[in-house]
């Protein structure tokens, strides 16, 4: 059965309960704490305040108008015309118009976009491209193509962008971000957050608890001792896929090689060991929530199937390396005790070495709840470049059938993002990504300033 | 033949009439069922896969179907398969088919698993997802409510005059116009705002002083409207300071309240458009100082009334005599209230929104006989976050913005609900 409660972790609209309510009040600083980089692509926090996109991406997964109000496509999607919003300026003052956009968007991807030319027409930015970009609204919805003033700031640690909050001070680790008075859509009621990166998780609850930080993360493999702990916490699930990448060349050029890794791995130990049962098991690559076919891709553990496909042959060592923190790691030393079971002989070894790696383990967002513009992007982030046609759930399940025969890419979990916030932030909401949308928040204990 | 006795006529008879009407009533539910056309379409795949044959029909649900439903969709597709010589049959038979009544976000998928042999096939077909039905529950001085109009861009006040609706969007006014259908969108211009919008922006909006069209305030803009002849609008809009109307113009004749036979000068009220709240200086003066607000009713009272606001603190205050009052009473109160003329106990309540937790906020009304707010109805649910509130220009009935929140995958809704009183 379906469950309600995944649904609407997965829409992301979890509100926080309030006290007495007053309308919010402009002011005060929230201050976040994260392991990480915020600038990072497709997570971090920094780029979804300080940047927008073309377009943005809609509760039900469909692109809505930002920083272009309309778009037409013609030609079979050969050509895409967006029309620009008027009146919106960056945050240096500057004016935002076409070639601008075009400016950043080069910037952004080169000669590995995925339309083959963009030029600025008027108001209006044009694409076009050889093949048909069906989802490009939905593609320009991701945080990849959020549009910075080129040749301003520090495009990589400090972009100017037309978001709510603009860039003011990097020190000491803490990023300072102070709200954009002039925001098209509307000015934050926060006059600034202040971003402490790098900080450890164990810090970054004791922060909470002490009142020192107002946001902080809880990873997948903690969410259920936050819950202990009593940590208000507001979770998106299934928005990120944990899979495993294998070479198809080397050692696993042999497709039964591929096919008995994949029966091989125990998903369910991996879930309830690793991610303390907080990881929805996935055989498929888009979650079941968004296709309801999940249930024809089975799970479940075969390891006589392993042995049987892999049929005497003892590849040589196969190199294993895991993307990301600890739990990654110990997700990797648990994967390749599963292999080794199958008569598999692996080694771990660290992730960026420049030896070939013949397994890669990796976190992939969701970034979509539309399961084309999903699957693309998935598919896009594991480096398989392949344009997703169909939009029925016919269609798109013989397409991940396809891709998943090749045993190239191993969908394993589904995992929640998840983030702990201290009593006086009000009106938290996650995107569908899981990231906190600090634009609409407002402190619940900020004395209410004078009139500007 | 063994005679049979009055008590098993009375039975047989009864057991029969059970039957008949339970036959009726199931012919009934499967006529009108919503599953024919899914069961009919799956059916038709299934048979072009597996051909005639005999086969073993396992259903199991996935999905947000109530179980008691699981019967009418096994006989619609057993007579469907039958009626394309697909049997249905026990579990000798070599031919499996298991049907998965699965969902996702936006719709229900009926899937079919065709197993013959080693070999498995596939169909599938999409079911429109069933509306939701919902209820209001109501009690004590009782406030009802009627949804008017729901939309999904966002409405921060609307207007509801004989023949139009006007919805004031944060950058658009639409009107609205009676339809066999419903609402019919008529007119729609843009505000035209210079100034970047606040985050939470406001509006109020009156009928006009001559009684045609209307009178708009926005952040930083003020609006008017009138019909034409021919049926359509003109609006104009143009960037404003000048102070809102707290009070409807038209809930005065003459400047005398009809209930109170009391002296009523409309207020007007300056609002800060940066930050969303009214400054605090009003005109004609209260004769005190007053705080920051955010919201303000004039109650028509006969101790000579007074300005009833909440301040940006979330305190409740009485402006009154030429002095500032604390009003208690009021922890359950949300930012937002306002006057209603029910005619019920002292003539006038104040209803205001909840300040419990935003998704499932609720309106209440309260007398004001003194300085102590005192309930004078049950909560009112609505479903949703009440993001603006505003008297009907009779204020014999309230006008309420409620925010519903999205259901899975979809996009916040705004229902515009008229409120109003009943006296028990």
């Amino acid at each position: 059965m379906l469950r309600q409660t995944a649904i609407s972790c997965l829409v992301a609209a979890l509100v926080l309960p309030a006290g007495a309510r007053t309308r919010p009040h402009y002011g005060g600083t929230l201050h976040v704490e994260v392991e990480g980089d915020p600038w990072q692509r497709s997570s971090g926090l920094a780029r979804s305040l300080v940047l927008d996109g073309l377009t943005a991406m809609s509760p039900d997964g469909t692109a809505q108008p930002a920083l272009a109000v309309d778009w037409k496509s013609e030609n079979g999607n050969h050509r895409w015309q967006f029309r620009l919003r008027p009146g919106v300026h960056f945050q240096d003052g500057s004016l935002l118009n076409s070639a601008a956009v075009v400016a950043s968007l080069t910037d952004i991807c080169g000669a590995g976009c995925p339309w083959t030319a963009i030029r600025a027409i008027g108001s209006s930015v044009i694409f076009t491209s050889d093949s048909p970009l069906a989802n490009l609204p939905e593609l320009l919805a991701g945080d990849d193509y959020r549009i910075a003033l080129a040749g301003a700031g520090n495009p990589v640690t400090a972009p100017v962008g037309t978001g709510p909050f603009q860039f003011t001070a990097f020190s000491n680790g803490i990023l300072t971000l102070a709200a954009n008075e002039n925001c098209w859509q509307g000015r934050p009621f926060l006059d600034a957050i202040e971003i402490r990166t790098n900080r450890s998780i164990q810090y970054q609850w004791l922060d909470l608890s002490v009142g020192r930080a107002d946001l902080v993360e809880v990873p997948a493999e903690q969410l259920r001792q936050a819950h202990d702990q009593r940590l208000t916490v507001v979770a998106a699930s299934s928005v990120s896929l944990l899979a495993l990448a294998v070479s198809d060349s080397g050692a696993l050029a042999n497709p039964n090689l591929r096919a008995a890794i994949a029966l091989a791995i125990d998903r369910g130990a991996l879930s309830n060991v690793i991610f303390q049962k907080q990881g929805e098991i996935t055989a498929s690559l888009l979650p079941a929530e968004v296709t309801g076919y999940g249930f024809l891709l089975p799970a479940e553990r075969d390891l006589n199937k392993a042995h049987e496909l892999r049929g005497g042959v003892a590849p040589p060592l196969l190199t294993f390396a895991a993307e990301g923190g600890p739990a990654m790691q110990l997700a990797a030393q648990r994967i390749a005790l599963n292999l080794r079971d199958a008569g598999f002989n692996v080694q771990v070894v660290a992730s960026g070495a420049s030896q070939h790696v013949d397994l890669t383990l990796r976190r992939v967002a969701l970034e979509s709840i539309q399961p084309q513009p999903a699957l693309e992007s998935i598919l896009r982030a594991a480096g398989l470049a392949i344009q997703v046609s169909e939009s029925t759930p016919e269609g798109l399940y013989k397409i991940e059938r396809q891709i998943l025969d090749a045993h190239t890419l191993i969908p394993l979990l589904y995992l929640p993002r998840a983030w702990a916030v201290g009593g006086r932030a009000r009106d938290l909401r996650l995107s569908l990504e899981g990231t906190p949308q600090l634009a609409n928040v407002s402190l619940s204990d900020v004395q209410p300033e004078a009139a500007p | 033949m063994k005679p049979t006795s009055g008590f098993h006529r009375v039975a047989h008879f009864a057991i029969l009439l059970l039957s008949l009407s339970a036959s009726i009533g199931l012919a009934a539910n499967d006529a009108s069922s919503p599953w024919e056309k899914p069961a009919a379409a799956l059916a038709e795949q299934i048979a072009a896969i597996l051909g005639p044959a005999q086969a073993q029909l396992i259903i199991r649900n996935n999905s947000q179907i109530p179980t008691n439903e699981i019967p009418v969709i096994r006989r619609l597709l057993e007579q469907d398969l039958k009626a394309r010589s697909i049997q249905a049959s026990g579990a000798e038979s070599a031919n499996i088919i298991r049907v998965t009544l699965s969902e996702n976000l936006r719709e229900r998928l009926w899937i079919a698993e065709i197993i013959e042999g080693n070999e498995t096939r596939l169909a599938m077909v999409r079911v429109e997802p069933a509306s939701l039905q919902q209820q209001a529950s109501i009690s004590g001085v009782t406030l009802r409510k009627q949804a008017v109009f729901t939309t999904l861009q966002p409405v921060i006040a609307a207007l509801q005059t004989a023949d139009n609706l006007v919805v004031i969007e944060p950058e658009e006014i639409a009107i609205f116009a009676h339809s066999p259908d419903g609402w019919k969108e008529q007119t729609r211009v843009g505000i035209g705002q210079k100034r970047p919008l606040p985050r939470d922006p406001r509006a109020v909006v009156y009928p006009a002083p001559n009684g045609q069209g209307f009178e708009a305030w926005v952040a930083g803009m003020s609006c008017s409207g009138s019909p034409q002849p021919s049926a359509d609008w003109t609006i104009h809009c143009r960037e404003s300071d000048d102070p809102w109307f707290l009070t409807p113009p038209q809930s005065t004749q003459n400047g005398v309240s009809a209930d109170m036979n009391i002296q009523v000068t409309p207020l007007r009220a300056f609002y800060n458009s940066a930050r969303d709240y009214f400054t605090g200086v009003v005109t004609p003066s209260m004769g005190a100082d007053l705080p920051p607000f955010y919201t303000a009713v004039l109650l028509p009272r006969s101790d000579g009334g007074g300005l009833l606001l909440n301040g940006i603190d979330g305190k409740l205050m009485l402006a009154t005599g030429g002095a500032l009052k604390a009003v208690s009473g009021a922890r359950d109160w949300g930012s937002d209230f306002v006057l209603l003329s029910s005619g019920c106990g002292a003539g006038t309540q104040i209803v205001a929104s909840g300040s419990g937790e935003a998704t499932a906020d609720s309106l209440r009304a309260y007398d004001l006989p003194a300085l102590e707010a005192i309930p004078a109805s049950a909560p009112l649910t609505m479903d949703g976050t009440v993001s603006a509130l505003w008297s009907a220009p009779d204020d014999k009935s309230i006008f309420a913005v409620v925010r519903k929140p999205a259901a899975a995958g979809q996009n916040d809704s705004y229902e515009v609900d008229r409120v109003t009183a009943n006296c028990n």
